[in-house]
């Protein structure tokens, strides 16, 4: 069965994408704002200056990583039963993560609260298309000294899914990993991780002492990780898309050796998110159909070194939830799907991924549903290609009545949620309303009728405990109410 | 078997017709007669009940069409097995209304009258279904032979809609215009065209057909 499929880079291309960051990590090395990865680098053989902090890795090393690399990562649900695989041509579609604004459902942009976030989270634990939350807003209500760890909090509270998060503070990880010890006890942070920490490279070839820090944590505590390089056509990166490429490549192969060197085997994914630089309103913008491009290049260079993949590919530049939002999005719903990448993160992102919306969201959740359909390709056997059905309805027959098409219509087909599929009469009839509205209404149903899978009391009140002792270190008693 | 009681059997013979099964449906239905229960109560509490019930989950989006049409003929079925039951008791079935549907002569279109034949027997209509390319004359012969309350006729063609015109000139010239209300509907047709050709009524889509059926016929 022939599965839709594209590749945008051939074999040859992909190894010279290969072979150039292979060059450019061992010639002209990275900078690592981290000591002590630096001494890591420098002890398994690197070429390592200190005082430019800069670290060139020779190619056996960078091989040698990717040896201990699995090929496969797998993300648990909370309730550390269900979960889902980083592997192959799966795709999962994630809430955009870290956004500093919210747009209500009045479509009022502002700071969110960490009501906003729960909402957010529990819209995402009913969403049948969205399989991965993420700690999806920054609250305002609570002090940023604690706000990432927080988030987690609240995120774990409202939603039964996995979570894409990160960490804004050196001790983010080891927190983190105290609060999912509190839900699924200690032995399974790292044989049933039900959160995956995105981990951020500066371009250009820069690590950051922060991300540093909370990567090799995540090594240690066996908890999945997602490399994100970020190059900028023609502002952080070269502005040809191939050289965009080779640079985030080189990126995320130094965060692969220092991941893999802490701690052999770590489960890390190649994930990304690039932009356009305009060079007009210099903005930088995600939803570039050159994004989509390195996107899926990402994909494949992923599958060349057999390393799941993720990519920021569901987000939009439009400042509103409009066509626009929606047509950025769908474009990159198809892409990823089309190229396998294992996470298309960005689910109800606008505004330079600063934005979060649940109208969009909502929207994207009907798009990923259609991208998921059309990846799953046309169905032929002898049930389907439905020679008896056609030659007993004959000429002119009917196949409505047809016990074939109650067999077959709802598993052929994608049922969207939102998009209007009915009479004009019928739509005049509902009010006439636009799929703004729609999904407004459909978003306000979900928040008074879905309840999710509360954690067990037991469990709340320690991860309640954990939270408010955590709290406590930066001299924070009262915590916002979620 | 054996032992089913009277409230079981009826509880299976409308998930039967909720399922469309018309094979089981069939069966049960002899059952009925078999341990001489009222047929009446049967169709009343089994069969119509349960069209019924898939009619509204269909109108909030709970299931397909194609289930109700199924549903539909497996109410039928049921049916043509009781009918002589309930005759035989001297009772008859309380419908809401009985209408005859068709497609006009010349129009070959199934699947529009189709749904809203199923439709109105989801909602407690008594349907004949004159089927496809159905001429004038035989419009006619339905109106003395069922005496139905509405006439609905539905073309899917701007060639054939004319017929709709046509044939209501000859139920008028046959002397039984009003004994009937007429109802048109189809693609190409609007309500000034159903005003136009001096039609009762006209529905652009299938609930709105059901709708259009229960005023003319004032059912709240």
């Amino acid at each position: 069965m022939a599965k839709p499929r594209i590749e945008v880079l051939d074999k040859e291309e992909v190894l010279e994408i290969h072979e150039r960051s292979l060059n450019i990590i061992s010639r002209v090395g990275v900078k690592i704002e981290h000591e002590e990865a630096l001494k890591l680098l420098y002890s398994i053989g690197a070429n390592v200056d200190f005082s430019k902090r800069i670290a060139k890795i020779p190619e056996y090393i960078v091989r040698e990583a990717l040896k201990r690399t699995p090929s496969c990562v797998r993300l648990y649900h909370r309730d550390g039963k269900q979960y889902i695989e980083l592997y192959g041509w799966n795709t999962y579609f994630v809430v955009g993560s870290a956004a500093y604004y919210y747009m209500d459902l009045r479509n009022e942009v502002r700071r969110p609260l960490s009501k906003d976030l729960a909402d957010v989270a529990k819209v995402t634990d009913y969403l049948p298309n969205t399989h991965l939350m993420s700690t999806a807003l920054v609250p305002a209500d609570i002090s940023e000294v604690l706000a990432d760890r927080w988030r987690m909090y609240v995120v774990m509270k409202n939603c039964s899914k996995p979570i894409d998060t990160g960490a804004f503070t050196m001790e983010g990880v080891p927190d983190a990993a105290k609060l999912m010890a509190a839900v699924v006890g200690e032995e399974n942070i790292s044989k049933k991780p039900f959160m995956i920490f995105a981990v951020c490279s500066s371009p250009p070839l820069k690590w950051s002492a922060l991300t540093t820090q909370n990567l090799m944590d995540c090594a240690r505590y066996g908890i999945p990780a997602h490399i994100i390089p970020m190059p900028q056509t023609g502002g952080t990166a070269p502005a040809t898309l191939a050289g965009a490429i080779v640079q985030a490549n080189t990126e995320f192969l130094a965060g692969l050796v220092i991941a893999q060197f802490t701690k052999p085997g770590a489960p890390i994914v190649y994930s990304g998110s690039p932009t356009v630089f305009d060079q007009r309103f210099a903005t930088s913008c995600t939803g570039y159909i050159e994004v989509s491009l390195i996107s899926a290049a990402t994909s494949q260079l992923a599958k060349f070194y057999g390393i799941p993949s993720g990519c920021y590919t569901m987000v939009s530049d439009a400042k509103i939830v409009d066509t626009q939002s929606s047509l950025e999005t769908a474009f990159g719903a198809m892409i990823s799907v089309l190229a396998g990448i294992n996470m298309a993160i960005g689910s109800g992102m606008l505004l330079e991924e600063n934005c979060i919306s649940l109208i969009k969201l909502a929207i994207d959740d009907d798009i990923a549903g259609s991208a998921l359909r059309f990846a799953k390709g046309i169905h032929v056997d002898i049930e389907t290609v439905a020679e008896r059905v056609i030659e007993e309805i004959g000429p002119g027959g009917l196949f409505l009545k047809h016990r074939h098409t109650r067999d077959w219509w709802r598993k052929e087909h994608f049922i969207p949620r939102l998009f209007d599929k009915r009479t004009t009469d019928m739509w005049r009839k509902g009010g006439s309303k636009d799929l703004n509205t729609a999904a407004r209404e459909y978003i306000e149903k979900i928040l008074k009728e879905h309840t999710p899978e509360p954690l067990p009391p037991d469990i709340e009140k320690t991860l309640s405990e954990v939270i408010k002792g955590i709290a406590k270190k930066y001299g924070i008693e009262k915590l916002p109410e979620v | 078997m054996v032992n089913l009681n009277k409230e079981d059997l009826l509880n299976r013979l409308k998930e039967a017709t909720i399922n469309g099964d018309s094979d089981e449906v069939a069966r049960l239905s002899k059952k009925v007669i078999e341990l001489g229960i009222d047929p009446l109560e049967a169709v009343e509490k089994a069969l119509v009940k349960g069209v019924i019930e898939l009619g509204d989950k269909w109108i909030s989006g709970e299931v397909f069409i194609s289930d109700i049409i199924a549903a539909a003929d497996a109410m039928k079925a049921g049916l043509s097995i009781l009918k002589s039951e309930i005759i035989k008791r001297g009772k008859s079935i309380k419908y809401l209304g009985r209408i005859v549907i068709g497609t006009v002569e010349g129009d070959i279109h199934d699947i529009g009258k189709s749904i809203v034949a199923a439709l109105l027997e989801a909602s407690g209509f008594e349907v004949i279904d004159l089927g496809i390319d159905v001429p004038p004359q035989k419009f006619i012969e339905a109106i003395r032979q069922y005496n139905p309350d509405v006439i609905g006729m539905s073309a899917l063609m701007t060639t054939t809609m004319l017929k709709q015109r046509e044939t209501i000139e000859a139920i008028k010239q046959a002397g039984l215009r009003d004994r009937v209300k007429i109802v048109v509907g189809g693609a190409p047709t609007t309500e000034e065209w159903a005003g136009e050709i001096g039609a009762d009524g006209w529905a652009p889509d299938a609930i709105s057909a059901v709708e259009l059926v229960k005023r003319l016929l004032n059912i709240v």
